[in-house]
């Protein structure tokens, strides 16, 4: 059955729609990310304009990261202070990744741009993940402790000027690298249609050192807050938010992230770290052919000014 | 003053001119309409040729050609290089006011019809369509930015020809059936009919009819353009609504 999306106004099979979303849905219920940058790229490959794919797919990260928010509000595991902060630069982020989205659309450089971010993100992040997961495995294996990290240790980032306290996390850190840190995943959520939380949650815990209970609620709560802006913004700044194609993917989402959920807590922490060490990987190391792989077809039209 | 008396004493001499064939055409709709499940559509144009006595006698058979062109659009041709071992848009070239869409359908190919001279000004055909400015007595120069143009819009059903699809249903009737597909730009379309005989164009008709989004559709394109602020604000509450109504949905205690 054909859903006529209208605004990237081509039709695409509904059952397609609900599936991409129930699946990148399940994976970030699993991992407990938002699964952006997984499902950006779906879509493109199967044929949506990248300034569509992107704008849509934040609309989508809303309703995930909202029914997650709630989840982790209910269980007092979110740093309000923090999550605003993080959500109040991530904003002035996201107006800048916005406004040089569409500096590139222009140029015609967009496509070149968001393939190089995903390969230095994805490739780095996957790359550190997987192997702090392996090393965690080995030890667990020859019966060796890691080394426990105190919350009271901070690097020299925490010892920046402006310290501000964050109770629920027990922390006293500098607000800088806070400020830093939302809003530069606020610029790359907007200008690569991904939520981030697979940046900012190892951000928060090697960087920042905040309790790894308390993460991920508040890098949800980040996400929605710097996604409905997002929407927001590319709704009146791009036009290109497709509100049918977000439905549909948002219905999938959340149904495909109730399952996930379910699975992860059944699965081991180092596993699932190396899982999602080696999906993030793949997603990057696709990207990295494309650019390196001669294409098949060397030329492309857009309509002058994007689109 | 003597010599235009005497031409028009010859011509009141005559009994009447011989007189060119007149084209009468009609499209089977004037407004194709996109619902949410629109997966393509169709525009049949019919056609006559009304001759009378003094309509003079052809030797050649009649020829017709068909375009549907979609609405005028600026593009880029972008051609990817080889730049430090990735590859990235480099060279550019902007194609003004070209269409958006066009089926072109004929009688015979293309090059029997008419010959280029006829074609370029009239800028029919892929050979002849202009993408800088306005059809010339000359053919168009081609780079190879354009001619990836037009393989990328064929590549896409954007772009068709089908030099038989004409089909004559008595020796003055005709009618060209053109697929419109499913990624069918929004617009006003224009419906040229050209009547051919011998490689001489003998009359050419034009018609619109408009491609349009259904009553939803059209409301939702409309709210995201008209207003943007309310449309994302809408946007952001029913994502909202949407993950809290799963949350209270699958809620375990």
């Amino acid at each position: 059955m054909d859903l006529y999306l209208p605004i990237a106004e081509m039709p695409m099979n509904v059952f397609l729609l609900l599936g991409m979303g129930a699946a990148v849905g399940f994976l970030s219920g699993m991992f407990g990310v938002g699964g952006g940058f997984l499902l950006t790229p779906l879509l493109i490959f199967s044929g949506i304009s990248p300034a569509v794919a992107v704008a849509s797919v934040s609309s989508q990260i809303v309703a995930n990261s909202a029914s997650g928010v709630l989840a982790y509000l209910r269980k007092k595991t979110v740093d309000l202070k923090l999550g605003l902060y993080l959500t109040l630069s991530g904003i002035i982020g996201s107006t800048l990744g916005v406004w040089v989205y569409g500096v590139l659309r222009g140029l015609g450089q967009l496509d070149v741009v968001i393939a190089l971010c995903y390969v230095a993100f994805l490739g780095t992040i996957g790359v550190l993940m997987a192997v702090e997961a392996v090393r965690a495995i080995i030890a667990k294996r020859r019966g060796t402790p890691l080394p426990v990290r105190r919350p009271g240790q901070h690097g020299w980032i925490a010892g920046l000027p402006l310290r501000i306290r964050f109770h629920r996390s027990r922390l006293y850190i500098s607000a800088l690298p806070v400020i830093a840190l939302g809003a530069s995943i606020g610029f790359l959520g907007a200008l690569l249609g991904i939520g981030g939380g697979f940046i900012m949650v190892p951000a928060l815990i090697y960087l920042l050192r905040v309790p790894t209970t308390i993460v991920i609620g508040t890098t949800l709560l980040q996400t929605l807050g710097t996604m409905a802006f997002t929407t927001f913004m590319q709704s009146t700044m791009n036009e290109t938010v497709d509100v049918i194609l977000g439905l549909a993917l948002m219905v999938g989402g959340v149904v495909g992230a109730q399952f996930g959920a379910r699975v992860g807590q059944s699965l081991r922490g180092e596993t699932l770290r190396l899982l999602l060490g080696l999906l993030v990987l793949s997603v990057g190391l696709r990207f990295a052919v494309d650019l390196v792989a001669m294409p098949e077809e060397l030329y492309s039209i857009s309509r002058m000014g994007g689109g | 003053m003597i010599r235009a008396l005497l031409l028009a004493a010859t011509l009141a001499l005559v009994p009447s001119l011989p007189r060119a064939e007149t084209l009468v055409t009609a499209l089977s709709t004037e407004r194709v309409s996109i619902e949410s499940n629109f997966t393509g559509s169709g525009v049949v144009i019919f056609g006559t040729i009304e001759r009378d006595q003094q309509t003079v006698s052809r030797g050649a058979p009649y020829e017709i050609v068909v375009t549907l062109t979609g609405p005028l659009r600026s593009m880029v041709a972008r051609r990817k290089e080889r730049v430090a071992g990735i590859w990235i848009n480099r060279a550019a070239r902007d194609l003004s006011r070209v269409p958006s869409f066009l089926a072109i359908a004929t009688t015979a190919p293309m090059a029997d019809v008419a010959g280029n001279p006829v074609r370029a000004k009239q800028g029919l055909g892929f050979d002849m369509l202009p993408t800088r400015g306005l059809p010339d007595a000359l053919p168009p120069v081609r780079t190879e930015f354009d001619a990836a143009f037009f393989r990328l819009m064929q590549d896409k059903g954007l772009f068709s020809l089908d030099e038989s699809s004409v089909e004559f249903l008595s020796p003055q009737l005709f009618r060209a059936p053109i697929a419109l597909p499913a990624n069918v730009p929004i617009g006003w379309y224009t419906a040229t009919v050209y009547l051919f005989s011998g490689g001489v164009l003998l009359a050419e008709t034009t018609q619109d009819f408009s491609i349009l989004k259904g009553g939803f559709e059209q409301a939702i394109t409309n709210l995201a353009h008209q207003r943007p602020a309310l449309y994302g604000l809408a946007t952001v509450v029913v994502a909202c609504f949407t993950g809290w109504l799963a949350g209270v949905a699958f809620r375990k205690d």
